[in-house]
């Protein structure tokens, strides 16, 4: 195997794929990277068991071959060489050569024979759809936010992608709040699948400046992300998710505009009071233009902000602080609506105007 | 199915390094095996391929050495890691339930202890007085009233559940209300030593000594766990006579008399009782009654009487279990919306809580009464008129009352007395020794310890 590519390219691919092979796993071989060249098309691979990243890597020059090579080791050492620099690796049994300039080093492989063999979708099966990079970075960081890290729950430790009404929209829930994002008005197939949160991240941090658009196939329990040159592999979480459409409500009976900033701002302030009681603050509404946050921290002193707005019912809800921060946070108009009915039934926040995205948020108990 | 499997993998173990095995072979199932066709659970579809890929021959053998006739192989994503939690909405809201229980809960929450130790939930006025602790809450008030004069050291013992831990932080908590500016410092015996340990160690020996000296009121809390350490013990007793000499007062509770704890130096031992030991006995049917009442009101619940004296009637452990017991029951009946009695009558909640005690028998009792004062069984059922024989035979027949009920004619044929009336009286008179002597009392509980033990 022998391969010649640019210091820049090599290292970008290499610190992406190289990110999941850290040994967390029994299977040494996990923690290698495979580099295949097979007629010129060279692949940098990595695999988890749960996940594998395939980076193609446009090569100047190339002899088939294939070889696996510690895979930080293999990255550390590429990033480290001066950048503009021509990189050779080449392999001879398990040994790898790699050559820049007047930097070379040998490193010691494995063969690949002991590399997991990669699952495939087929794609005449597949459900295939496509997204502009930008939304479909942008929505999943919306919605990532409220999945779960409660392994004892592992349905709503993924992000859910479903169809419904003729559109696809993804969601996620920890139980305590509810973001869902509606990516593709239009759709003609149907999908219901759970894709791990964790693997989501690395498809988000996977996404290079150059990709225009995401193209997602599922099939029965994988999903596969091809953005660009990089290829994203993952299991499906085989669980079945909650009807999350019964828990967002319908007619609230408090209804305000508010601008989303003011709100942070307000928010903000109240948490700093609310950290000794667990970030619990209170919304109020008073007719007819008030909406007030406070916070009381007996040891502390209290805190109370208003902002004005058009109230036409009185009402009050509690909530942890952050989990209406990282709403906020993830909202993205300047006027947003804020919706709910009485202090225990879920509190709904949305843009103004674009009504795709819906975030919920369970009220504290008080 | 899991058994043909688990021989599979043993042998398949055996064939391929540990990485390996443990990597692909650790989360499968055999599902099923039905017509020949053999299907194998795998934890995701990246297992799939590798099995099916790498290992197919190694499993074909292995399940053909375990007579499974195999037409084909195939494998299913079966996630392992099932969910554990029951379905219910994803976002929860109020459970009725769980509610209640937190409401019940907060009723006796541990929020309001001090840095004294104390906790202010504990007061006199929730404390229910009844012929059960009537003496020991009459010394209690009287050292509110002037701490560290009569009742110096007073010396509070029972068993577990009963109260001793509320009445004496209840002294410190009325005594405070009294007078803000008293200082006063509850710890159980064992925080005691683990803090003087601390100080020793860093070297603040001293200092630990003089924040006790300070104090007006010092409450030892489970003196029974006192340890056998020289040091500990003395340092204890130290403060002890310090504070003593000083007249302030010193509370200390035990689940029974330092005498009967043997790590207890004997000279400190007689100190703690100078001013008395006061008890705690289990409460009697109506001192149960009264409990359940003040805690119903407490607790602002409706609770018809008899719900009351069945719950009284069958609780025989003590106060804890009591008012445990009487929590679900009131927990249930808002569950389910009938009243505790209803509960009761319906069979809903069976309430049965006894002292599990050894079954005995007379004989037994007298031979360990007998062995006790070193007395053959012969000897003490005779006819002698020796005090102390005549005391021995006096307990066995209180023990044989108290314990088993007996009648006292029975008692007298086991005991070999004439008639019942000498009984009678030998119970009567023990009776009454129970109250002042405390060498007697402290025997008694030796033997049942031994009769029970």
């Amino acid at each position: 195997m022998k391969i010649k590519v640019t210091q820049e390219k090599l290292s970008k691919a290499l610190n992406n794929v190289s990110r999941i092979a850290i040994g967390k796993v029994t299977l040494p071989i996990l923690n290698n990277v495979l580099i295949r060249v097979d007629n010129k098309k060279v692949s940098l691979v990595t695999t988890n068991l749960d996940m594998a990243i395939m980076d193609f890597l446009p090569v100047s020059s190339s002899e088939d071959g294939v070889v696996t090579v510690p895979a930080k080791l293999l990255a550390e050492f590429v990033s480290n060489l001066p950048k503009g620099e021509n990189i050779e690796i080449s392999s001879k049994d398990t040994k790898v050569d790699i050559k820049a300039g007047k930097y070379s080093s040998t490193i010691n492989g494995t063969l690949a024979d002991d590399f997991p063999e990669l699952p495939e979708i087929e794609e005449k099966k597949a459900v295939v759809y496509k997204i502009g990079v930008d939304e479909f970075k942008a929505s999943v960081g919306q919605v990532i936010i409220a999945s779960s890290n409660d392994l004892t729950r592992p349905a709503l430790t993924g992000v859910y992608f479903n169809t419904y009404d003729g559109k696809l929209a993804i969601a996620a829930t920890d139980g305590y709040r509810l973001a869902e994002k509606i990516i593709i008005d239009k759709v003609e197939s149907e999908v219901k699948a759970i894709v791990p949160s964790s693997s989501l991240q690395e498809v988000l941090r996977s996404i290079s400046d150059d990709v225009e658009e995401v193209e997602i196939s599922f099939n029965e329990d994988l999903v596969r992300f091809r953005l660009g040159e990089v290829e994203i592999i993952s299991k499906l979480i085989d669980a079945s998710y909650p009807d999350y459409q019964k828990l967002i409500p319908k007619d609230n009976e408090v209804k305000v505009t508010l601008d989303r900033e003011e709100l942070i701002r307000v928010t903000k302030l109240a948490a700093l009071f609310a950290r000794s009681v667990g970030g619990s603050i209170i919304c109020e509404t008073k007719t007819p233009d008030t909406f007030l946050v406070k916070s009381v921290a007996n040891e502390f002193g209290e805190n109370d902000s208003e902002i004005k707005t058009v109230v036409e019912k009185d009402g009050r809800v509690n909530f942890n602080s952050r989990f209406l921060i990282d709403a906020l946070n993830s909202l993205e108009s300047k006027e947003i609506e804020f919706e709910f009915s009485n202090r225990v039934s879920p509190t709904l926040l949305r843009n103004t105007k674009d009504k795709k995205y819906t975030h919920i948020v369970m009220p504290l108990n008080s | 199915m899991y058994d043909v499997w688990k021989n599979a993998l043993a042998e398949i173990e055996q064939q391929i390094s540990a990485a390996n095995f443990s990597t692909w072979f650790q989360d499968t199932s055999l599902i099923s095996t039905a017509n020949g066709n053999i299907i194998i659970g795998v934890k995701n579809s990246f297992f799939v391929k590798q099995l099916r890929n790498r290992y197919l021959d190694i499993i074909t053998t292995a399940l053909k050495n375990n007579n499974i006739t195999i037409n084909t192989i195939d494998f299913e994503v079966q996630a392992k890691v099932k969910s554990k939690v029951r379905p219910r909405e994803v976002i929860a809201g109020k459970d009725p339930i769980k509610e209640r229980v937190k409401a019940i809960r907060n009723t006796n929450d541990m929020k309001s202890v001090l840095s004294n130790g104390l906790n202010q939930k504990y007061t006199l006025d929730n404390f229910v007085i009844g012929s059960n602790n009537d003496l020991a809450v009459s010394a209690a008030k009287s050292i509110i009233a002037a701490p560290g004069t009569r009742y110096n050291p007073f010396f509070l013992y029972g068993g577990p559940g009963l109260g001793k831990t509320h009445l004496v932080q209840a002294i410190g908590n009325e005594l405070l209300k009294k007078d803000p500016n008293l200082k006063v410092f509850y710890t159980p015996i064992s925080h005691f030593y683990s803090d003087f340990i601390d100080a020793i160690q860093n070297g603040k020996g001293k200092e630990f000594n003089r924040k006790f000296q300070k104090l007006d009121v010092l409450i030892i809390d489970d003196f029974q766990f006192i340890v056998n350490k020289e040091k500990s013990q003395e340092e204890f007793f130290n403060i002890f006579n310090d504070l003593f000499l000083l007249n302030k007062q010193i509370i200390v509770t035990s689940d029974r008399l330092p005498s009967q704890i043997k790590t207890v130096d004997e000279c400190l031992a007689s100190r703690l009782t100078w001013a008395g030991a006061f008890d705690l006995q289990l409460p009697k049917f109506e001192d149960k009654c009264a409990i359940l009442r003040a805690k119903a009101d407490l607790m602002g619940a409706e609770v018809e009487p008899e719900a009351i004296e069945y719950i009284a009637e069958n609780v025989n452990t003590n106060i804890r279990d009591l008012e445990g017991e009487f929590s679900t029951i009131l927990l249930m009946s808002e569950v389910r919306g009938l009243t505790p009695l209803e509960l009761i009558e319906n069979g809903s909640v069976s309430v049965n809580k006894t002292t599990k005690l050894r079954p005995t028998s007379p004989k037994q009792i007298v031979e360990k009464v007998a062995k006790y004062y070193n007395l053959s069984v012969k000897e003490m059922t005779g006819k002698s008129r020796i005090a102390h024989i005549k005391t021995a035979r006096q307990v066995a027949m209180f023990l044989l009352s108290n314990e088993l009920k007996l009648s006292t004619n029975k008692i007298a044929a086991e005991v070999g007395v004439k008639d019942h009336t000498t009984v009678m009286h030998g119970i009567k008179k023990i009776k009454q020794d129970l109250k002042l002597n405390f060498t007697l009392r402290d025997q008694i509980e030796e033997i049942k310890e031994k009769i029970y033990g």
